[in-house]
């Protein structure tokens, strides 16, 4: 916007006015003058109330992650709890009675939480004593006479980002009060020392600017803070005396409206400081994280100094581009605020000799959690208009989990350096995505869109839609078992050579990935092993479009094309459309939508809406129970059993490998006891990766459990189920005493009820029995560099027969 | 109900919010409850009720079933489900499911005392 001068503003309102009579003519110009002026002064005030005004209402809506529940008894360590804390901002500080400051302490930390307003009612700050063992939170106390219990506390849930007004312009706002006070000791010492006494202007600033200006010199400085708001308010390059004269006047209006405390609030969230391509870098919060990837409560003195020196010129003191000159430059902000002592002289001595810290590539955004961040925003489009979200000042509080985010992340990006490493991949050609979602509540703890999960880029958690290959075959087996008479976990599927022919498509001949057929099979070994031909047997006998009309109910709108390869996954999904589908067979046949969204609030604290959990019975509970222990067979013995390389057999985990043709797509779909995961990796431009689901996505997914530390999987048995002796190699029912068999879930009523004698496996020998843990789990030791050696192609490879006696003591040894 | 002191006094706040009228409030309690512990039957069968008490009978029904889902062979729990899922089967006009439901729950609850004695 650009201002019209006085001059030519004067001129157009009295074109006609020419002095003929000097007395009265004197009189009346005075008149007009004044009547003139008063109403460009009005013009002015109202131009620059409009801009103060827009400025400071444009409230962004604010997304926080979930809060932390810190009680005695939880799964919590010290540093999960110090690495939480510090991206709430706390400082380490020798007497922790401020808010959001703590002390280590010899087993555990003493800190003082933050008062935060919940959707349920404020929360006071509270001194806090927390100790830690083994894991867990084993004491939790308030500080006072005497110490006290807490039963339960709730930290503030991190800001994880905001939704922003404009186009190309992001904003990370600040309140004068999350300010820290050495930026506005460093400012007001640098740019205006004066500016808590005057009023918008300094005369003898502006004395020296005319003078400069009269004698041909440059026009320049002596501006005040308030002045330099108003310029930024109106940027241009103009630098004439009547533009110099607007400023004035609008500097005295600010003032005569706003108190100093506004007017500082705003210049802050509003002074530019740099340029990103096409964004304007507007503001210390916005600033911060561009410079240093950190909240503006976070940053050291001489980083703070770094990005007050900037003010002066963004474009001559860029720190990435011009570095020695911002660091004198900072230097000398550091100088000054010593010399008038607002820092120490040692304060001064060592932040001077700290190097500019700028992270080298600016984030591209405020949210460390971009992909997180979009998903939130699309579900709000659905229930908000779009101005509501970037100007209301909404507080949406979300699901994510800080924690499990950066297990998540570090995965991707360990083990997709490592597989490409290890197999001579060229680096930075593979891509990921992982949503890990609570089982039972289906709320969304972790989402990664991409390796490089901190720069909002591509989505592929959720804008890709890839062939899910085998992950599709549980709905088959699914189907299968909720037909009791017919399908049990032993009934011998047909594995021999299937041809099928359909009208509207080809020939169609299923392989299998070892290229060998396997003649009979047990339903259970089938998809443990994931063999295609069985499985697409399997699906055509159930009929292909009664299977696929399973999917719409388990909560994918996408519907397959009815052919029998979709029965193989040749149709796309995104990974959050897959973490879905799974999550229904890990809650038992209970389908919950996966949630972002907790509750969306109000600028002044009403709950505007809540988003609560909603459970829809989609699948009966007994099917689903023995669905649950054929997948877990699938980590046991099948496909899945590298992934023991990472989580021990204790933790039961279920899942899936899925490998699409010529190995473009590795997927891994599975659950725990509380969490599910799904984990894809591939190329962008769908190049083969030489990975299947075992060698590639499956071993993020373990890395990522590993960390995470599940709990094991043990579904209630439901009452329709009941467990028999079964031989695991013939599938003969033995008597329940008998120890050659392994027990096997069966809907009753559906066992074999034929009862074989047990001599002959009784002989088996003990020390079989024992210990048999293959081979991929004695490479224990370095799981992310062995893992590579066993790859899951030879656990798919295994010919039915030779797995067979090393799958007996399997099962015996986790069943018994 | 649970061994775990945080999730009983968000249990005391959930009573607390419900006896109030506020049973959205009740409701978010009970959630945060569950995420600290999601296989405790007693949540989901107060979370069942508080849903009773709100008129959201489809929602109770499901509730009250994914409570029995974790609660094998605790037949007192058993027969407040069933109740729960009787009395929102009236509401919602099925007279004969409701009253299935009430024999079953009648039947759980002497199972349950006869198993006291």
């Amino acid at each position: 916007m650009k201002l019209p001068s006085l001059v030519s503003a004067w001129n157009r309102l009295f074109p006609h006015l020419k002095p003929r009579m000097p007395g009265k003519a004197v009189r009346v110009v005075a008149l007009l003058l004044l009547l003139g002026l008063s109403g460009y002064i009005y013009y002015l005030d109202t131009t620059i109330r409009e801009a103060f005004e827009g400025r400071k209402f444009a409230l962004p809506a604010r997304v926080y992650g979930r809060a932390l529940e810190v009680y005695a008894g939880a799964k919590l360590t010290r540093e999960q709890l110090l690495e939480e804390l510090k991206g709430l901002g706390y400082h380490e500080n020798p007497e922790p009675q401020e808010p959001a400051t703590y002390k280590l302490t010899l087993t555990g930390l003493d800190f003082t939480s933050r008062a935060f307003v919940f959707t349920d009612g404020p929360q006071p700050s509270q001194h806090l004593r927390i100790e830690f063992n083994e894991g867990t939170v084993s004491l939790l106390q308030e500080h006072g006479t005497p110490d006290v219990d807490v039963p339960l506390l709730r930290l503030e849930p991190p800001l994880i980002g905001g939704i922003y007004p404009g186009h190309n312009e992001d904003r990370d706002l600040v309140r004068l009060d999350q300010v820290p006070k050495t930026l506005i000791d460093a400012l007001i010492t640098t740019e205006d020392r004066k500016f808590y006494t005057h009023w918008g202007i300094d005369p003898r600033g502006i004395a020296r600017a005319v003078f400069k200006t009269v004698s041909g010199q440059r026009i320049e400085g002596g501006s005040t803070l308030t002045q330099q708001l108003v310029k930024n308010f109106f940027l241009t390059s103009e630098r004439t005396l009547s533009r110099k004269a607007n400023e004035v006047l609008m500097s005295l209006l600010l003032e005569l409206h706003y108190s100093k405390d506004e007017i500082l609030e705003t210049y802050l969230n509003e002074i530019f400081l740099g340029q990103d391509a096409s964004r304007a870098i507007h503001g210390f919060g916005l600033a911060s994280h561009f410079y240093f990837d950190r909240p503006l409560d976070r940053l050291e003195l001489q980083e703070v100094a770094t990005l007050v020196g900037m003010v002066k010129g963004p474009a001559v003191y860029d720190p990435r581009k011009k570095p020695e000159l911002t660091l004198e430059r900072r230097n000398l902000v550091l100088k000054e605020m010593a010399a008038l002592n607002v820092i120490t002289q040692s304060q001064f001595l060592a932040a001077r000799n700290k190097p500019l810290g700028v992270v080298q590539r600016a984030p591209t955004g405020t949210s460390p959690y971009p992909a997180f961040l979009q998903f939130v925003h699309r579900q709000l489009q659905r229930d908000y208009r779009e101005e509501d979200l970037r100007s209301e000042g909404l507080r949406i509080f979300t699901t994510l989990d800080p924690l499990v985010q950066r297990q998540a992340e570090a995965a991707v990006q360990m083990r997709l350096g490592a597989i490409e490493k290890a197999r001579k991949i060229s680096p930075n050609t593979l891509e990921g995505a992982v949503v890990v979602s609570s089982t039972q509540t289906g709320e969304i703890q972790a989402l990664v869109g991409g390796r490089e999960a901190r720069f909002a880029g591509f989505n592929r958690a959720v804008d890709t839609q890839r062939p899910i290959g085998s992950l599709v075959k549980p709905i088959i087996y699914l189907s299968a078992l909720e037909d009791p008479v017919h399908y049990t976990l032993i009934t011998p599927l047909d594995d021999s050579p299937l041809l099928w022919r359909q009208p509207g498509t080809s020939d169609w001949k299923p392989q299998n990935y070892d290229r060998k057929f396997h003649d009979q099979v047990q339903l259970r070994t089938a998809l443990a092993h994931s063999y295609n031909v069985s499985t697409a047997r399997l699906g055509i006998n159930l009929g292909i479009e009664r299977v696929l009309d399973k999917l719409p109910r388990f909560g994918i709108e996408h519907q397959p094309a009815p052919f029998a390869s979709s029965l193989l996954g040749a149709f796309g999904l995104a990974p959050v459309e897959v973490a879905q589908l799974y999550q229904t067979f890990a809650d038992g046949g209970f389908r919950t939508p996966l949630r972002a969204i907790r509750s969306i609030v109000t600028a002044d604290g009403k709950t505007l809406q809540r988003y609560p959990l909603n459970v829809e019975p989609v699948a009966a509970a007994g099917p689903v129970y023995l669905l649950t222990a054929a997948l877990q067979g699938v980590v046991r013995e099948g496909t899945g059993q590298p992934l023991l390389n990472w989580l021990p057999p204790e933790i039961k985990a279920a899942g899936k490998t899925g490998t699409t043709d010529d190995l473009r797509d590795s997927w891994f779909a599975g659950y725990t006891g509380d969490r599910v995961a799904v984990v894809w990796v591939g190329r962008d431009d769908n190049k083969p990766t030489g990975l299947t689901g075992a060698s590639g996505a499956m071993t993020v997914w373990g890395e990522m459990m590993k960390n995470i530390q599940p709990e094991p999987l043990e579904p209630v048995m439901p009452e329709d189920v009941e467990l028999v002796n079964i031989d695991p190699a013939s599938g003969v029912r033995y008597d329940d005493s008998c120890k050659g068999g392994v027990p096997l879930p069966f809907i009753k009523g559906s066992a074999p009820t034929e009862i074989t004698p047990c001599a002959v496996l009784a002989e088996v020998p003990k020390s079989s029995t024992v210990e048999v843990i293959p081979a991929a789990v004695k490479t224990e030791a370095k799981p992310g560099v062995k893992a590579e050696v066993v790859p899951a192609a030879k656990a798919e490879a295994k010919s039915g027969s030779k797995a067979e006696p090393e799958k007996k003591n399997w099962l015996q040894r986790l069943f018994n | 109900m649970s061994a775990n002191r945080a999730v009983l006094a968000l249990l005391d706040h959930a009573e607390l919010d419900s006896k109030a009228g506020k049973r959205d409030a009740a409701g978010a309690s009970l959630e945060r409850a569950l995420r600290i512990e999601p296989r405790n039957p007693w949540l989901w069968l107060q979370l069942a009720q508080v849903r009773l008490a709100q008129g959201q009978y489809a929602q109770a029904i499901t509730l009250a079933r994914k409570a029995n889902s974790f609660a094998a062979r605790n037949y007192r729990l058993q027969a407040d489900s069933w109740q729960v899922i009787a009395q929102s089967r009236v509401a919602l006009g099925d007279t004969a499911g409701a009253e299935q439901a009430y024999k079953l729950a009648a039947d759980l609850a002497l199972q349950a005392r006869a198993e006291q004695h």
